[in-house]
């Protein structure tokens, strides 16, 4: 199906070389193994094999997607971060394995930025709020109000606990006062069936995996977390408009574990970015709800580094916290 | 009293369960009716399951007889001997190489080397070469390759039944037909995620 | 809606020659696939998912329905000839299947399995073509409270599921449901009876769970008893239903196709009940009742037919709401999704080409799995009579393959190991491991439905009794315990007394 005899008689070759003779062909020399931290079929897992076609054609080797799913996106992760630095394994990163997981999980078998080199950033997509059509309150400013009428909060579904859904809930309790009564879900799909039945009110989600429902009107959008409104949804206001300091995107790059050789560095970034600025990505990217944000290793790295500082306070707040 | 010692156990190994569960649930908070914490239903789940387990144990007493096969002395030796030294194996494994340090390599060993010792006594040998197969699968798997790893848990397998031994051309008929099926299956057609040979990443 | 006109046109987009070809294609590696212990339609999706890129949306849909539907007729082939469950509606066809195929039954039991799905599955297909919007409605109405209720009910008749007493196998399905306790919990995030094993904070995975407790452990209790195996070998009757056995099935499997098209459109986990409820209703209700446990044809016929069923009316929640009840259809969606189209409530009207070629494709491909699949049997019975000293090595290796590849894990093929010695002492304890198995399942679902309840209803309990939905399942679950209950104290009050 896939090319593998190929990579088989490469395998092999290789294998058979002297190291020395190993060393001076070009990376890479054999396929690459990107590894998505998430079940098959989801945005992160569509968007990381959307690239990696693109990549393997540019680099003349194959990216084959393996996917390993588990404990938030933190065994992936953790596999990648004890392979060899040699370029030929490779990890989506993303906000709950790298941001988030470090100040929910006390006892992380990696360092977020010391046991990896990242690379690339691929993606950002905004969270929502969404509500049933029946929902009274048309902006945050009367949702808020509204919330604070209830004796015991206002009911906001999401995706699950400690997710960066949960965690816009949290904020957005922080910034406005609202009183919010958060109601957990198994995965995204289950909570909006819930909102659509008027179980539940409002949720927060994701904007790729709401973008069908808000389009076909099952649910209607309250406001969107990004800094500026969606090129896709331009009638939805953020945060921001409607007088809330929130900004809170959900992203995805790619790493690899700590101490990658520079020039590989440079090499998978540079094609990276030439993938994103392709008009097809552009375009498959749009549609997934996301916006395209190429940024050089060294601006990844401190992007990281940015989003771990800024969620421990909110992931402590939210009193969601894995031992 | 006519007793049913398999209901009787049954009962005591629903209770003991229901008991470590109940120790270990003291971790979580257990809420109220109303606003349930993390380990109010695990408590319920297991006080019922201690409860039905002491109802099992008590009509265990007079629904019999249905006696347990009986165990030989060597049975036992060999129960407790495996436990230990497959216990003893995991625990010192990471002397055999950084392999067995990461990740489930070193309980893999301590396991494979566990139920190989429990074959020694007759009366186990058929889950213990079974089980053991099914570790060294998993052992081998990702430094040797599938085909290593195939290999191997057939020959172990294998041992569980007294005519291969006497036969091991058809062990070795059977591996290569299984392994030609395995990597025809797995590798060119599915194409599933493996090393296929030792040494491959 | 003019649903002739509809379907006409579905019909004419899922038979041009690409469609058909593509529905082929995706019944025969459905079927190869779901034959394969562990590797199911999931991983088989995601390794083909990036072949659809190339494809129309409507080719790519109707391939990988076409993938899930082999898969689940595959997956009963395992179930019926090797004792190995692939997912909580075979682990029900082992019950009677299995017994069946020991009996040398096996042709019987598989062409049951086919016939029944087939049927159920046409009738399901109409189903959703005629009132698929109408029925959502009805998913919809299901809260919280009701799912708990309906769980509730699922899990005090699954006891029926054993053989023996009815205490001991309560029991078994309140240990299926600690079991399912372990891992992170939903509402708080916190990770239960993990022991710090991050691979343990998803569950236990079920397909180790199965495959050690009924597939591995059987091979050892096989080896045990030489005169076991040579049944296997040598009694093979014809392969065909004899016309006393179409007489006992084909009640059930009408039965089956309405229970299952019924609790397949509940999204909140009434797919995984059907093929056991079904299972609980021939129980009681079948001509052949006291026959089970020893091969009844009417515990295949029923839930073979209502896991078809279910299986067909779960699209229901994606195509007019676009969402995926279960990680199949998820992958669905992510198909839609790569294809440009989004899945949501408009999809009916916006793709009317893929929404009724789809429709018309289960049709076809449940013609082209019939077709695939009946003579087949003659080749799967055989199978049974490969001496059982080269049979079972194979079985071992494909179930070390198939627990590693769900996660790419070996954690997974240790977790294996440790369910498979469980699984051999229950068996010599008389523990049944299939209501363990619908607790493991059922378990985590009402305790997530439980606690959501409370959660909204403000620690308000009269919700449950409130809803007419809750009330009556509650009500019926009852009923069901008291019947269950009395003759068993009985039993056990005059064995105390004789004792």
């Amino acid at each position: 199906m896939l090319p593998r005899r190929a990579w088989l008689a490469g395998g092999a070759v290789i294998a058979a070389l002297p190291a020395i003779t190993r060393a001076e062909t070009p990376w890479p020399a054999q396929p690459i193994r990107l590894v998505v931290p998430f079940a098959p079929g989801g945005t992160t897992d569509l968007a990381a094999r959307l690239v990696a076609q693109g990549l393997g054609a540019r680099l003349g080797q194959p990216v084959i997607v393996e996917n390993k799913p588990g404990a938030g996106s933190t065994l992936g992760a953790a596999q990648v971060a004890q392979a060899a630095p040699d370029g030929l394994t490779l990890v989506v990163s993303n906000i709950a394995s790298h941001a988030i997981a470090p100040s929910l999980y006390r006892d992380l078998r990696y360092h977020p930025l010391r046991d990896f080199t990242h690379v690339a950033l691929l993606i950002e997509t905004p969270s929502v709020f969404v509500a049933n059509p029946q929902f009274a309150p048309r902006g945050l400013g009367e949702v808020v109000r509204l919330s604070r009428e209830q004796p015991r909060g206002l009911d906001v579904a999401s995706s699950g606990s400690g997710s960066s859904n949960h965690l816009l809930i949290v904020q957005f309790g922080q910034v406005t006062g609202a009183r919010v009564n958060h109601v957990p879900y198994r995965g995204a799909g289950p909570a909006m069936t819930d909102v659509i039945a008027d179980v539940v009110p409002m949720m927060s989600d994701s904007l790729p995996s709401a973008s069908g429902h808000l389009r076909g009107g099952a649910v209607r959008g309250m406001a969107v977390a990004s800094a500026a409104r969606h090129p896709g949804f331009p009638a939805l206001p953020t945060f921001r408009e409607q007088g809330v300091d929130l900004v809170s995107n959900s992203w995805f790059g790619i790493s690899g574990p700590a101490g990658l050789p520079p020039a590989v560095i440079g090499r998978l970034n540079r094609e990276i970015n030439a993938v994103l600025a392709e008009p097809a990505t552009q375009r498959r990217f749009a549609e997934l709800g996301g916006l395209v944000s190429p940024l050089s290793p060294a601006a990844y790295a401190e992007f990281i580094a940015g989003e771990v500082a800024r969620w421990a306070p909110i992931v402590q707040a939210s009193g969601a916290k894995v031992e | 009293m006519k007793i049913n010692a398999k209901d009787v156990a049954s009962g005591a190994f629903l209770i003991l369960l229901a008991a470590i569960g109940l120790w270990l649930n003291m971790d979580h908070t257990l809420g109220t009716a109303r606003r349930m914490g993390p380990g109010y239903m695990p408590m319920l789940v297991f006080w019922v399951q201690l409860g039905l387990g002491a109802l099992v144990l008590v009509l265990g007493f007079f629904s019999g007889p249905d006696p347990m096969e009986r165990w030989k002395g060597i049975d036992w030796t060999m129960l407790i001997a495996s436990i230990v030294v497959g216990t003893l194996v995991w625990q010192i494994s990471p002397m055999f190489g950084e392999f067995f340090s990461s990740t489930y390599n070193g309980i893999g060993l301590g396991m494979l080397v566990g139920f190989l010792v429990i074959c020694y006594a007759v009366g186990w040998r058929l889950l213990g070469f079974i089980c053991a197969a099914m570790c060294i699968f998993a052992l081998l798997l990702e430094k040797g390759g599938l085909m290593l790893a195939v290999a191997a848990t057939i020959l172990i397998s294998a041992m569980a039944e007294p005519e291969h031994r006497s036969r091991p051309l058809g062990v070795l008929g059977l591996m290569i037909f299984l392994l030609a099926m395995c990597w025809w299956i797995f590798i060119k057609q599915l194409d599933i995620r493996v090393a296929v040979w030792p040494m491959q990443y | 809606m003019d649903i002739i006109g509809n379907l006409a046109h579905g019909f004419a987009v899922a038979f041009s020659f690409q469609n058909l070809l593509f529905a082929l294609i995706g019944a025969l590696i459905g079927t190869a696939i779901g034959v394969l212990p562990g590797i199911g339609p999931v991983a088989t999706i995601s390794l083909l998912l990036p072949i659809t890129f190339g494809q129309p949306a409507t080719t790519a849909i109707i391939m990988l329905a076409g993938i899930y539907y082999g898969a689940q007729y595959g997956g009963s082939t395992t179930a019926i000839l090797l004792n190995l469950p692939g997912e909580i509606s075979s682990v029900v066809t082992t019950l009677e299947g299995y017994k069946m195929a020991r009996n040398g039954r096996a042709g019987a039991a598989l062409a049951t399995s086919a016939l029944g799905s087939f049927f159920a599955g046409s009738v399901a297909t109409v189903v959703v073509a005629a009132s698929g919007p109408l029925l959502t409605s009805i998913a919809l109405s299901f809260g919280p409270a009701d799912y708990f209720s309906l769980m509730l009910l699922g899990l005090i008749i699954s006891a029926v599921l054993a053989q023996g007493s009815i205490i001991k196998s309560i029991g078994m399905v309140v240990l299926g449901v600690a079991l399912g306790l372990v891992g992170t919990d939903v509402q708080t995030g916190q990770q239960r009876f993990t022991f710090g094993i991050p691979e343990l904070s998803d569950g236990i995975s079920f397909v180790a769970l199965a495959m050690g407790m009924f597939g591995i452990a059987e091979i050892v209790l096989n080896l045990e008893r030489p005169e076991a195996r040579s049944v296997l070998k040598t009694k093979v009757d014809s392969l065909w239903l004899t016309k006393e056995e179409w007489k006992r099935a084909t009640p059930s499997v009408l039965r089956g196709t309405v229970v299952g098209s019924i609790l397949g459109i509940l999204p909140g986990g009434g797919a995984s009940l059907a093929s056991f409820g079904s299972y609980m209703m021939e129980r009681k209700m079948s001509k052949g009742r006291h026959l089970f446990g020893q091969g009844a044809i009417e515990g295949v016929a029923g839930p073979e037919a209502a896991n078809n069923a279910a299986a067909q009316t779960s699209f229901i929640p994606l195509l007019t709401l676009g969402i995926p009840a279960n990680a199949v259809m998820a992958l669905m969606v992510g198909a839609l999704i790569i294809q440009g189209i989004q899945p949501g409530p408009r999809m009916v009207e916006a793709q009317p080409d893929l929404f009724w070629g789809l429709i018309a494709s289960m049709w076809i491909g449940n013609v082209m799995l019939l077709i695939i699949n009946l003579p087949m049997i003659g080749m799967w019975v055989k199978l049974l009579q490969v001496p059982y000293k080269f049979l079972y090595p194979a079985i071992l290796v494909f179930c070390c393959i198939g627990s590693y590849s769900v996660n790419n894990n070996v954690f997974d093929v240790y977790s294996t190991v440790v369910f498979a010695v469980l699984g051999y002492m229950f068996n010599k304890l008389k523990m049944e491991p299939a209501p363990l198995l619908i607790g493991f399942v059922l378990g985590p679902m009402m305790e997530e439905h439980l606690r959501r309840a409370m959660l909204l209803s403000r620690g308000d309990i009269t919700v449950f009794i409130e809803r007419p939905i809750s009330a009556s399942m509650l009500a019926i679950a009852a009923v069901a315990l008291l019947a269950m209950m009395l003759p068993n104290l009985r039993k056990g009050k005059e064995a105390a007394l004789s004792g």
